[in-house]
């Protein structure tokens, strides 16, 4: 059985490969950044089967250079769409390239990569990692549609791909990775006395939602988005 | 009003509406398909006349298909449709102190123009509601929650 994880460079994508990849899953992880040596380093380190490909998912040899690693690898079961950027600005102050950047790199590219891999699924499940963004956030309007265009296309592919392939949404709200602890720390402290739960959440949290969702345990299960957020989605 | 609609009837109908309203009304386009160069100049277009029209505090609505929402017409509109749900709120909570309102009416197959017309013209007229979505028809009954 074979997974593909994109983003695998950064926290949460590492903690995805991770918890795959210890349920027995041969993981092709895919990044654009050079980080995805030392990712693949520590996985290996823990017994973890991996097959690293860096790639840019925005260009056609990129998307073909991960297809090419998951018909050799074989077996291809899982797909989490986790790559993503930000370019965070007030709507009105937003370049058209960073528009056009997040927009082709969060949703363009999880979209093209699905349609080069889901013919190589015989059965198996499809997790797009959205955000708690997708509900509308300050400063992120090319975030947040990008984020809300997943949740379409969750649900156009839980119906064309149905009943064979499953596919989710999975969209976290604040969580402990690189990009939250570059957040000032008195800011970064307003967002976490927002949240129910009163913390971050661990990216091995998602993780373990992201595993569920590519189990059997979670086989009547297709279309849905699932929030992992602390509550925050309801708190003022 | 600045009007992007592709569907005539509607056209004609929210162009009755329009004379005395400044705003932006922005109608997902029926015939974007499943290529993603299409669903990227689809949403582009969408964040040029969205971004002009809240640059000079003008309301904009967006109006796309429930059945698009629900991904029933395949990944293309889905996208499109739920992207431009996610951009309306985050507008929305960008201008609301403000007051300049965004908001999406989903629409049905068999939605009366002019009725569709009215309800655009109500959301351009004042600084509420904003960051809704508005149901016209009962298609979204008993069906997943945006």
């Amino acid at each position: 059985m074979t997974a593909v994880v994109t983003g695998a460079a950064g926290g949460i994508g590492r903690a995805l490969c991770r918890r795959l990849g210890k349920a027995g899953h041969r993981v092709v992880a895919v990044d654009l950044s050079p980080r995805l040596e030392e990712t693949v380093a520590i996985l290996e380190n823990e017994a973890i089967v991996v097959e690293p490909v860096q790639a840019d998912l925005t260009t056609r040899s990129g998307i073909e250079a991960v297809a090419l690693a998951s018909q050799r690898s074989g077996g291809l079961q899982v797909l989490v769409n986790n790559a993503g950027i930000t370019r965070d600005s007030r709507l009105v102050n937003l370049s058209e390239g960073d528009f056009k950047a997040v927009i082709d790199v969060n949703l363009g590219a999880a979209y093209r990569l699905t349609r080069a891999l889901a013919h190589l699924m015989e059965a198996g499940s499809i997790i797009n990692i959205s955000s708690r963004a997708y509900l509308g956030n300050f400063g992120q309007f090319n975030y947040s549609m990008s984020k809300g265009g997943l949740v379409g296309l969750t649900r156009a592919l839980a119906l064309t791909l149905a009943p064979s392939i499953r596919v989710n949404a999975v969209a976290p709200g604040l969580i402990q990775t690189e990009m939250a602890m570059s957040i000032p720390d008195d800011v970064l402290g307003r967002m976490i006395a927002l949240i129910p739960a009163a913390r971050m959440g661990q990216p091995e949290e998602v993780a373990e939602l992201v595993f569920f969702l590519a189990s059997d345990a979670s086989s009547y299960i297709t279309g849905e988005v699932l929030i992992i957020g602390g509550g925050r989605s309801l708190s003022r | 009003m600045p009007l992007r609609c592709q569907p005539e009837e509607i056209a004609a109908a929210l162009d009755a509406w329009r004379e005395d309203r400044s705003g932006l009304v922005f109608v997902a386009d029926d015939t974007t398909g499943d290529d993603w160069s299409e669903v990227s100049a689809e949403l582009t277009e969408a964040f040029r006349l969205t971004k002009k029209s809240l640059t000079a505090m003008r309301p904009v609505v967006f109006v796309v298909h429930n059945d698009d929402l629900l991904g029933r017409n395949g990944p293309g509109r889905a996208m499109v449709a739920t992207g431009l749900l996610s951009a309306a709120r985050t507008a929305a909570l960008e201008h609301r102190k403000a007051g300049v309102a965004v908001n999406v009416i989903a629409r049905e197959e068999g939605t009366n123009p002019r009725w569709l017309a009215r309800w655009c013209g109500l959301l351009m007229e004042g600084t509420d509601p904003t960051g809704q979505l508005i149901h016209l028809g009962s298609g979204h009954l008993g069906k997943a929650l945006p």
